[in-house]
């Protein structure tokens, strides 16, 4: 087995002659061709691994050669050493400006030829080793490209539809993950007795961890919703199952809440999460004062034993309510202020009265708001209208 | 950018942390105050945030599970100089009640 291709290119056959020798006898196969115009139809047939050109030559030469090998991507690879008579350190750097890799000049002895062949030889592999690994991690991106491009499709549809309606409720959300996928994610679920549960949440950290657990939370919402009882019950059994089911670090701030249209009321928990804003009578649109309701409360997953406090406010028709996650009015503006939640308060206070547009209205504000800085990490936002 | 600084006095570490503590620069914290806790085995950890400007949920967490490691090798985690936007995101997460906090580092280490 050869140790590699040569192309051996010279108008001077006796020239061709030695350098193919000596070659063949390191163990290398040797092409030839007598003029860059014969040396590209060889090419056309066989690709070298190296090409061993003489500067001066008949019909095409070895620098407008050089130039149709390093212009091709094709064949911009070859190693390239390029041979003149002519000496000097000038003619080297012309020669390696055309793209030839190496310059030899004439005459020259065979063996140093020989030991610039065999260097060559040594940086072609370790070209073709990185070339194969470089082609192993696109092939293992592009695979994990495809599998987070599934798995954020795979979260969205976790989420509640967009213009989702439930009874006496309309609501819809804008969902941005930071990293394609995210640890953001909320809940709407209206119960028998025609009251709703919601949860949203803010799983620490992002990327597919955090979209992991994330999952987790919505399960463990839903679940212990089903078991009955009301938020505070919801939020002690998430926080139980978050603190036994991940890691020391992970936790997720959420905010857990059962809509009443009986009683005119929601009653909520809130675990280390931004609290809801209430806009009464908001439903219509116009100009109104949004208002922050009360809550705090530690983190889901800290400690299952920790106590959550319940609380309640009113929750009449006509309203509407910004439920959103931190990553909405913290990004850090270039001059280091924040939009917090008083800024977005002020941007409640006058939206239209289609929620859709609202929320969009939310989001887009806060990025203008931020600009040029972009958010950092995942944003929900929640619009949800209570219906007369 | 973080800047973390670790120093000892007597039998306490104390680490100094100024900048953005958010989910970029968790795993450096993590590192510096795993191996300060492994290497000094402190009877108390002090973690100095004056100089912190913000930290977010993965920051907090960070500090929780600092406070369990050091609470698992029996020593004492003091928090002091929260600035007030600091202070701010552990009240709301009511993480005020949950660790020993001081106004400087001076009360933190007599656990004043």
């Amino acid at each position: 087995m050869s140790k590699g291709v040569v192309l051996v290119v010279d108008d001077e056959a006796p020239i061709r002659d030695i350098l193919g020798f000596y070659l063949k006898r390191a163990g290398f196969h040797v092409l030839m061709a007598e003029n860059g115009r014969i040396a590209l139809e060889e090419m056309e047939k066989v690709q070298p691994d190296l090409i061993i050109s003489d500067l001066r030559m008949p019909e095409v030469s070895g620098d407008e050669f050089c130039r149709t090998v390093k212009g091709n991507p094709v064949t911009r690879d070859i190693y390239f050493v390029l041979v003149s008579a002519l000496d000097g350190s000038v003619n080297k750097i012309s020669g390696l400006n055309l793209g030839a890799d190496d310059m030899i000049s004439k005459p020259f002895h065979a063996q140093e030829v020989m030991a610039k062949v065999e260097s060559a030889f040594r940086i072609i592999a370790m070209q073709k080793e990185i070339k194969r690994q470089n082609s192993e991690l696109t092939r293992y991106q592009d695979r994990m490209n495809a599998e987070l491009a599934l798995a954020a499709n795979l979260q969205m549809g976790l989420l509640p539809s967009l213009r989702g309606r439930a009874p006496g409720i309309r609501y819809t959300h804008r969902y941005l993950p930071a990293d394609g996928i995210g640890g953001d994610i909320y809940a709407i679920t209206p119960l028998a007795d025609g009251t709703t549960a919601l949860m949203i949440a803010d799983v620490s950290g992002h990327g597919v961890t955090a979209a992991l657990i994330s999952a987790m939370v919505k399960t463990s919402f839903e679940s212990h919703v089903r078991l009955g009882g009301g938020p505070l019950d919801w939020a002690k059994g998430m926080n139980r199952d978050i603190a036994l089911n991940t890691l020391p670090e992970q936790f997720a701030t959420a905010l857990v809440a059962q809509l009443d249209p009986g009683k005119d009321s929601m009653c909520y928990v809130v675990a280390g999460h931004t609290a809801p804003m209430r806009i009464r009578g908001g439903i219509g649109g116009g100009l109104h004062r949004p208002e922050l309701l009360p809550g705090k409360g530690f983190m889901l997953g800290i400690d299952e034993y920790l106590p959550f406090t319940e609380q309640c406010a009113p929750y009449e028709a006509g309203d509407r309510f910004i439920f959103y996650t931190d990553g909405l009015v913290e990004v850090e503006r270039v001059d280091r202020s924040y939009l917090a939640e008083e800024g977005l308060v002020r941007f409640s206070s006058e939206l239209p009265e289609d929620p859709d547009i609202a929320a969009g209205q939310l989001v887009r504000q806060a990025q203008e708001f931020n600009a040029p800085n972009t958010f950092g990490d995942d944003v929900t936002l929640v619009v949800l209208d209570r219906l007369s | 950018m973080l800047n973390i600084q670790t120093r000892q006095e007597g039998s306490a570490s104390i680490v100094t942390i100024q900048g953005k503590v958010n989910f970029e620069v968790t795993a450096q914290l993590r590192d510096v105050i795993r191996d300060t806790v492994a290497s000094a085995q402190p009877k108390l950890l002090v973690i100095n945030l004056e100089g912190v400007s913000f930290i977010d949920s993965s920051g907090l967490g960070l500090l929780v599970a600092a406070r369990n490691s050091v609470d698992k090798s029996s020593g004492k985690l003091h928090l002091c100089g929260l600035p007030a936007q600091v202070k701010k995101t552990f009240d709301q997460t009511n993480l005020t009640n949950y660790f020993s906090i001081f106004a400087t580092e001076q009360d933190a280490l007599r656990g004043a």
